[in-house]
């Protein structure tokens, strides 16, 4: 199977400081991949750089088939890459059901059956569905972001560290739903520091430090692997 | 008293219709209009032309009204790309230094082609009596106007997919991004609907008192003022804030005169940043 998105050789810099290094990976259509990493390795500037939020300086992003480097962050959601930060970005004085409304805006005529998707898919947003996403708790409000970019209709979805300042329990639901999601057919990137849940719920990972990637294969290995276990797991 | 009270609501209507444009432009395109009282008065001098030229009053109106869209949509296609282009504070000053110029060319080319051009529009009716009360119609009329534009206003950003998408890139310009809006298009729409609006003002002006061409930097003063009370990016906060400034502006214009008035005006400005930086009304759009 080929690859429905992939990055050649790029790198991303603020300034001078190059952030991500020579950075290759492919993600094929349905499959699950993690990016994992300590804080700081520059996953989420490799995300932004896919995204089209920041211009990578060398290198290309490749999506089905052609170059998306480039292209403004708008214009890469209309193709199908649609990214969901660890920030979040929801519009705080603005209902659920408008900021879902919202996500829809490049594909506004399937927005009523996209809703009931989202709805079916995160109940809690339908019992909120008339309340300011500002008031949601930490946990809504992740639902509600990742619920915002499924309006879209992605082909693949760009999760940003989904479990950033949830309750375990919170975390457990979000992977249950993932999980159903990538069963569905969804294609999933996903940057995460909880390290035992990404590589659980995908298929392969890259590891990433330094902005560089120094390990890849199949998520399960990983998980198994002496030296992964010692540096992220904790495990002597 | 009454009559003061009336005169300063309707006074102060017209005033958040200028600074419903500052809070929308500041809102969506990060830039504060320093010419937004020069937009009013393009509208208004072109009515005044429109009228000189023979054309039908009301249609004068709306043709005034136009031209201060269009002298918007121009401004923001042309002017402001460079302000657009870079970010943060760096736009905000250029988009100050840009409008501030621009007010300056404005205020000198009114000067020196139509220095002597003002509009006034008297209505049939001069004033009618509501329970004792004499109202002026044409205070009535600009009441009306403005209730009527601010309610139009409300429905289009509560109701329509525009409107949404118009307070979604207030609140958060990288969030409608990830939603697939392209901020730039929308931006455009806003300083010609602003523009519009601040042509409105500036009939309704000419039809409460009168507006001439050197009015610029008075409306835009008071307008930057109301927008800053109101919070500079709420807009039900404009309108309110508006309103309670028109009617300060009246009590004080009548008990202690104009010059202390202003003076009043602004210490309000400060006291309300000082008390509420985020405006009035904060977090409400």
């Amino acid at each position: 199977m080929s690859a429905l998105i992939g990055a050649e050789e790029v790198e991303v810099a603020y300034g001078d400081m190059p952030v991500v290094r020579d950075v290759s990976l492919e993600v094929r259509q349905g499959e699950a991949v993690a990016v994992i990493g300590p804080n700081g390795a520059g996953k989420t500037t490799l995300f932004k750089a896919i995204a089209g939020m920041l211009s990578p300086r060398r290198g290309r992003i490749l999506y089905e088939g052609a170059r998306v480097d480039g292209l403004r962050h708008y214009e890469i959601v209309k193709r199908g890459i649609v990214y969901v930060p660890a920030e979040r970005e929801l519009f705080p004085q603005m209902t659920v059901l408008e900021n879902l409304e919202l996500g829809a805006y490049t594909n506004y005529n399937s927005r009523a059956e996209r809703l009931q998707f989202v709805l079916h898919v995160f109940p809690r947003l339908e019992e909120r569905k008339r309340q300011m996403a500002g008031t949601l708790s930490g946990g809504e409000q992740q639902m509600l972001a990742v619920g915002r970019g499924l309006m879209a209709k992605p082909k693949i979805l760009l999760l940003d560290e989904p479990s950033t300042g949830l309750a375990p329990l919170f975390v457990s639901e979000m992977y249950r739903q993932l999980s159903r999601l990538k069963s569905e057919g969804l294609t999933i990137l996903l940057a995460e520091q909880q390290i035992p849940h990404a590589l659980a719920f995908t298929e392969r990972a890259y590891v990433l430090e330094n902005g560089a990637i120094r390990l890849s294969g199949n998520s399960k290995d990983l998980l198994g692997d002496p030296e992964i276990q010692r540096t992220y797991l904790g495990m002597a | 008293m009454i009559a003061i009270l009336f005169d300063g609501i309707v006074q102060g209507l017209q005033l958040s219709l200028m600074a419903v444009g500052i809070t929308l432009i500041f809102g969506l395109g990060g830039v504060l209009n320093l010419a937004h009282g020069q937009f009013a008065v393009v509208g208004g001098i072109a009515t005044a032309l429109f009228v000189e030229a023979g054309v039908n009053p009301l249609l004068a109106c709306a043709l005034g009204i136009l031209s201060a869209g269009v002298f918007g949509l121009l401004v923001d296609r042309t002017l402001l790309l460079p302000a657009y282009r870079s970010a943060g504070e760096e736009r905000l000053l250029l988009g100050l230094l840009i409008t501030l110029g621009l007010s300056f060319v404005v205020n000198g080319y009114l000067d020196y082609k139509h220095a002597n051009i003002s509009l006034t529009l008297n209505l049939p009716t001069p004033s009618f009596e509501v329970a004792g009360v004499t109202i002026r119609t044409a205070s009535a009329v600009a009441a009306f106007i403005a209730i009527l534009a601010f309610a139009l206003l409300f429905a289009f950003l509560k109701g329509t997919l525009l409107g949404k998408v118009i307070r979604s890139i207030i609140q958060n310009e990288v969030g409608a991004g990830l939603c697939g809006i392209n901020p730039g298009r929308i931006r455009t729409l806003i300083v010609t609907l602003s523009a519009m609006l601040a042509g409105l003002g500036g009939v309704a002006q000419g039809l409460f008192s009168s507006l001439g061409t050197e009015m610029g930097n008075e409306l835009t003063s008071f307008a930057l003022i109301v927008a800053v009370v109101g919070g500079v990016r709420s807009i039900n906060g404009t309108l309110a804030a508006g309103v309670l400034l028109g009617i300060v502006n009246a009590f004080a214009s009548y008990y202690v005169g104009a010059y202390l008035t202003l003076i009043i005006l602004l210490g309000t400005a400060v006291f309300t940043i000082l008390l509420r930086p985020e405006g009035l009304f904060a977090h409400r759009t």
